[in-house]
């Protein structure tokens, strides 16, 4: 390296370049004389008459993002080309509904308000009707709605049985008075 | 594509332009771009659209709008009856969509004016301009400082503030 001139070190960049371009996207014109052939490149040299000077080309490894790349467009296009052929299938040849005015006395489908074909596959096959869940929100909110009010009205007959006394909670049992021994207090110098 | 390509505010009126005598020799050459743009895109892009067309009127299906009934307002509902503060809630906010859409097409309408009127919008365009004005007041007086949590109960609390404010001013005027 320390014998390499200046002109053929601007000329190795170059050619290091072009090799690393060539090899990211396709080889364009293979046939051209001062093509990358690994390992290194001809780096063209004045008064060569057609051969250059091979040049071994030291650069940072590129094996790593070439393979993460790779593996990267290799795993989307696995689901990404089926999932593309088959939406643009049902775009071509089902094609989105049109709109229309409710005919008389006909009540729709809950999956006949949507456009797409395959928006109404999924609400008619994977989804709930809307009324059903409308209905399953109404009723938590109905129960939901009793607990309270059972809530409200446990703590109402707690108050009144504690304050009136005549109730069978707040019931604490005391002994009959009949049965207190008021001998030790009968006379007063005990 | 377009929502609705045949839509009558959209529609521009035919142009004026004379005809005018050709003076050179020379061929006009929007004529010839209009030539080539018409054989190299535009037939097969229709030939393409019309077989792609046949193929789905094979199968024909139709989607509709849903109709909601009508049910209770909030303020046609009893203390405590969470089951009718659901159902005027659920119609509150379909309501606001819907308002949201007028807004929108009268918007869209005035867009559609100034673009067609060009140079003359400002005497043109007048009436759809007073139009989107009424109409963003009345949603803005309805809708309009809720903020993200504003539900129906907060809306009919706002009717109440500007219907008093309104009978006080009235009180104040009649004095």
């Amino acid at each position: 390296m320390a014998a390499m001139s200046l002109l053929l070190r601007v000329a190795a960049a170059w050619g290091a370049r072009r090799a690393a371009s060539g090899a990211s996207g396709s080889a364009l014109l293979p046939g051209l004389a001062g093509a990358a052939r690994l390992p290194g490149t001809v780096v063209p040299v004045r008064h060569s008459s057609g051969h250059g000077k091979r040049m071994f080309i030291i650069k940072a490894t590129s094996f790593y993002d070439t393979r993460f790349l790779n593996l990267l467009r290799f795993y989307i296009f696995l689901t990404g080309i089926p999932v593309i052929l088959f939406v643009t299938y049902v775009n071509i040849f089902i094609g989105e509904a049109e709109l229309a005015e409710i005919p008389e006395g006909y009540v729709p489908e809950y999956w006949e308000y949507y456009k797409h074909p395959i928006s109404r596959w999924i609400a008619r096959y994977l989804l709930d009707p809307p009324e059903k869940n409308y209905e399953k929100e109404m009723a938590m909110l109905d129960v939901e709605a009793k607990k309270t009010q059972m809530r409200l009205l446990e703590l109402e007959a707690r108050r009144l049985m504690r304050q009136r006394g005549d109730g069978p909670w707040y019931h604490y049992e005391t002994p009959d008075k009949n049965l207190i021994d008021n001998s030790m207090k009968a006379t007063p110098d005990n | 594509l377009p929502e609705d390509p045949d839509w009558k505010a959209y529609k521009v009126p035919p142009t004026r332009t004379p005809v005018s005598e050709r003076i050179t020799s020379v061929p006009n050459p929007v004529n010839i771009f209009q030539t080539v743009f018409n054989y190299v895109v535009d037939a097969p892009v229709t030939f393409i659209r019309e077989w792609i067309e046949r193929q789905q009127a094979k199968n024909k299906f139709y989607y509709y709008h849903q109709k909601f009934r009508r049910v209770p307002d909030l303020s046609e509902c009893l203390e405590g009856d969470y089951l009718c503060y659901f159902e005027a809630e659920a119609q509150w906010r379909r309501d606001r969509m819907v308002d949201q859409e007028i807004v929108e097409i009268i918007r869209e309408r005035v867009g559609a004016c100034k673009q067609r009127e060009g140079p003359n919008q400002l005497q043109n365009c007048a009436k759809e301009v007073e139009l989107l004005a009424q109409v963003t007041k009345a949603y803005q007086d309805r809708y309009g400082d809720l903020g993200v949590h504003g539900n129906a109960r907060s809306c009919l609390m706002k009717q109440k503030h500007r219907m008093m404010e309104e009978m006080k001013k009235k009180a104040a005027a009649s004095q």
